[in-house]
């Protein structure tokens, strides 16, 4: 009888782990002391093109974060009104020349990483460029307010401003990451989207690009000689996964140190369980919401058949038990906003007015409206018509998806007939600035201030942009704009209090969840300091002291 | 036989040049938007009418299908929307993954479903086989991701065994240079490869175990048992060589299956090969990676048929080539 062994061999597997071992080994060894270190962070997806102007990707943004220096830096406060929470990075100090001029005066040690100085033509060209209207610049928008950017000597640069405002320092500073422009001035401006300089660039940060590898890894290596000191950790290495729940296998199989944001609370479960974990709690910038369409879908000119009722809409949002969807969705981890903010927010106040949760109340006035259940199925109706409505959601979002189930039971319950329109996200954008929708569940990201994210949601001024469901009440718009050129910190933020009460009045959305964010970090990391708006921008403090280095820490690359 | 591989070339050609043009108009007649969608906020309006243009998109899907033509035919297969770099380039950085990952599945599938048909069949209707058979038969019915899945679960994330994705370690092996490094590769490699191998064998020993019986059952096998040759040599010189045959067939088959297949197992393993490329691409309505992934998929399918059928003619001698 012929007989068959195996064509895998245990001895062969003994034989290659010893070999594994072994190499293992003779890799060991290298460096030693306070500036070695390793830090591997996983994360979902890859930067697009490391050239600033050019992507808003979070991600991006974290590794440009390391290359490339802002004139100034929010500080831990995150306040973003006048100059005084500001820190200096590649600017060592700035004054105001007149009330709509404000001087930057460069940091003369600044070097770019290929040896040349740090210029005020960098700044001037940097601007010049952000704002041409071929690079198109994402960015382009929040920097309307600045009449122009000059020179005045090599190392001083002058901003002047279109009119004055509380938060004209933040514009200038905030966005603008000053570029090399050695390198980028013969590029033709139509060609900055597939730039090779973005997939090799040269910068001026505490860490030096050294390489990417598509779909694997990103490197950078701490500059030894960055002017503001040399960062304490030596590589950082963001290594690239197909989805979130991939990250969270790398971290916690220790093949990673680092994750952003552990997006949902079993993971954060998982992180806390982990002894070699460290779990950081973080003011989340994003909220989402259910939003009405106040227009026909398809015809903007017209009131949406249902949602243009404001009745309608504020029954509508006192039926939802947005502290019951929270709990089920997100435990503890976010809270239910009191309008359209995110944790992050400043103008947060738990004291602002909304309408209350009152399933009684809410079929008080729906039957007050004429939408009764004449018929018996379950489902109100007004003169012939039901009370339904599409509601449309990205199925790239777990959390939402969810909601979107759970509202549609809340609402079954109220005798209204939800059904889901589970769409790609390209496809949910598409339909959202086209108005082809009943209802969407949205999320929006939030910068640090309100006054640009606000006016393109809910004002005209987000008409054909963000402001989807074409919300639009003067009196709200002209509180906001007040609020905008408030300089007192708490008078804005009763002006933005009572913004939102109108808003929350005229119920154009039913805001749902703010997320707070947990980051997790492999424990032998210490002096671990998280800025909410960006969780990296203070990576070159973060250390890893002698004593906790592990092989990899070590190895010379 | 050389005006037989002409036509059959000439209709391959035409088979991708099809595959491309229903791929162009699937793609851009799709309803979603290539400006942004890759960000986590759109991009302004004013921004993306820029890009737009910039893009070329702007014109009209007859204008936009000749110049991709023109394109194509000087060898340019445009640039990615997402990515921002030429699609050329992106391709060259999956493409290895994805055929190093099938290769690999495919010797663990043809040697695996090979060793195991032949034991079947010389074990036919003895427990052995009826187990064997129904392992096969259990493994088959099971979806790619989901198999790795529970792979990744038992492996590496319980026993710690495997890595839990990517190809290589990046701090200790940022470069295949060295026999370590090697190691370490297709240490990554062995989860991803096994799941898209396995499944695949299941499917091949089946194959080979009716191929194998059907072989063994013949006259000439019958007559080299009785000239007295022993069991040994009677099945794997004089019987498995004849039962091979239909192993070309299904190696045509299961190339392209490997490379569709990957698409989710590289998911599943953040394998940066073309399946995942393709995947978000698509998300991203970027509309060149799509087109040119689906080319190059297209041309795959295409040579792996082509290839099976030269081999079958090469080793059959009974088939004759039409107008040789």
């Amino acid at each position: 009888m012929l007989s068959i062994r195996l064509p895998v061999r245990l001895s062969a597997g003994a034989a290659l782990a010893g070999v594994l071992l072994f190499a293992g080994c003779a890799r060991k060894g290298g460096c030693t002391g306070e500036h070695c270190g390793t830090l591997m962070i996983a994360t979902a997806g890859e930067p697009d093109i490391l050239l600033p102007p050019v992507s808003e990707a979070s991600i991006t943004r974290d590794v440009t974060e390391q290359l490339f220096l802002k004139l100034a830096d929010l500080g831990m406060s995150g306040n973003t009104v006048g100059d005084e929470d500001f820190q200096p990075r590649l600017a060592e100090r700035w004054e105001w020349d007149a009330p709509t001029t404000l001087v930057f005066h460069l940091d003369p040690r600044a070097r770019w990483q290929d040896g040349r100085p740090v210029t005020a033509a960098d700044v001037a060209f940097t601007y010049d460029a952000y704002t041409d209207a071929t690079v198109a610049s994402p960015f382009r928008p929040n920097l309307r307010q600045i009449a122009a950017v000059t020179t005045r000597d090599s190392l001083t640069v002058v901003f002047r401003f279109r009119q004055r405002y509380p938060e004209m320092f933040y514009d200038a500073v905030y966005q603008l990451r000053v570029l090399p422009s050695h390198l980028l001035r013969e590029l033709p401006r139509d060609q900055w989207h597939s730039a090779a300089f973005g997939r090799a660039p040269v910068g001026d940060g505490p860490y030096r690009f050294v390489a990417w590898k598509a779909g694997e890894s990103l490197e950078l290596r701490a500059d030894s000689t960055f002017f503001l000191g040399r960062p304490h950790i030596r590589r950082v290495i963001w290594r690239f996964t197909a989805n979130p729940q991939a990250s969270v296998r790398l971290l916690t199989a220790g093949d990673a140190d680092a994750m952003e944001v552990l997006v949902t609370p079993d993971n954060v479960q998982l992180a806390r369980a982990d002894t070699l974990l460290t779990v950081y709690p973080y003011k989340g910038n994003v909220y989402g919401y259910l939003g009405f369409n106040l227009a026909a879908p398809g015809d903007s000119t017209k009131p949406h058949p249902l949602f243009g009722d404001r009745e309608l809409r504020r029954a509508l949002l006192m039926a939802v038990d947005r502290q019951g969807l929270l709990r089920n969705v997100w435990e503890d981890l976010a809270k239910v906003p009191p309008g359209p903010m995110s944790q992050l927010d400043w103008y947060w106040d738990p004291e602002t007015r909304e309408l209350p949760y009152d399933t009684a109340q809410a079929a008080r006035r729906l039957a007050r409206l004429g939408w009764t259940d004449s018929d018996g199925d379950g489902i109100r109706d007004r003169d012939g018509h039901p009370l339904a409505f599409r509601l449309l959601v990205p199925t790239s979002s777990g959390s939402r998806r969810q909601y979107a189930r759970l509202l549609q039971e809340q609402y079954r319950t109220m005798g209204v007939d939800v059904q889901l329109d589970e769409v790609a996200y390209s496809l949910f954008i598409e339909r959202a600035h086209t108005g082809l929708f009943d209802a969407l569940l949205n999320g929006v990201s939030t910068d640090p201030t309100p006054a640009s994210g606000i006016p393109q949601s809910w004002t005209r001024a987000g008409f054909g942009g963000s402001n989807y469901g074409r919300y639009e009440n003067p009196g709200f718009e002209r509180l906001v704009d007040h609020a905008i050129a408030t300089a007192n910190r708490a008078e804005a933020k009763r002006t933005w209090r009572a913004a939102i009460e109108v808003l929350n009045q005229d119920a154009p959305a039913v805001f749902l969840f703010a997320p707070r964010n947990f980051a997790a970090v492999d424990r032998r990391v210490t002096d671990v300091t998280i800025r909410p708006d960006s969780w990296l921008a203070l990576l070159y403090t973060w250390r890893i002291p002698a004593d906790r280095l592990t092989d990899r820490d070590r190895v010379e690359p | 036989m050389a005006v037989w591989l002409v036509r059959r070339l000439a209709a391959s050609i035409a088979i991708v040049f099809a595959v491309i043009t229903l791929t162009f108009f699937i793609v851009h007649l799709a309803r979603g938007s290539p400006c942004g969608p890759s960000q986590e906020q759109p991009f302004p309006p004013e921004v993306c009418d820029t890009l737009i243009k910039q893009f070329g998109l702007d014109q009209p899907l007859s204008v936009q299908y000749v110049r991709y033509l023109g394109q194509l035919a000087r060898g340019n297969l445009g640039r990615s929307f997402a990515l921002h770099r030429p699609v050329a380039d992106a391709l060259a950085d999956a493409l290895p993954h994805t055929f190093v990952l099938a290769l690999a599945a495919l010797v663990i599938d043809f040697s695996l479903g090979l060793a195991l048909g032949i034991y079947q069949a010389v074990r036919e209707r003895r427990f052995a086989d009826i187990a064997l058979g129904n392992i096969a038969l259990f493994i088959n019915s099971m979806p790619t991701f989901w198999l790795g899945l529970v792979l990744l679960l038992v492996f590496a994330q319980r026993l710690h065994w495997f890595p839990p994705g990517s190809p290589s370690n990046p701090v200790l092996c940022p470069r295949l240079d060295s026999a370590y490094c090697v190691l370490d590769f297709l240490w990554h490699l062995a989860l991803p490869a096994l799941t898209l191998g396995l499944v695949g064998a299941a499917a091949t020993a089946r194959y080979q175990r009716t191929a194998m019986l059907e072989v063994i059952r013949q006259d000439y096998v019958r007559t080299a048992r009785a000239k007295g040759l022993g069991e040994r040599r009677v099945l794997l010189v004089h019987a498995l060589r004849n039962a091979l045959l239909p192993f070309i067939t299904l190696f045509g088959l299961t190339f392209p299956f490997l490379l569709t297949g990957a698409v989710l197992v590289e998911s599943v393993f953040s394998w940066p090969g073309m399946g995942r490329l393709a995947v978000d691409a698509i998300g991203q309505r970027d509309y060149p990676v799509v087109t040119a992934a689906a080319l190059v998929a297209s041309a795959m399918v295409v040579l792996g048929n082509l290839l099976a059928d030269v081999m079958y003619v090469g080793a059959d001698p009974r088939i004759r080539v039409p107008g040789a």
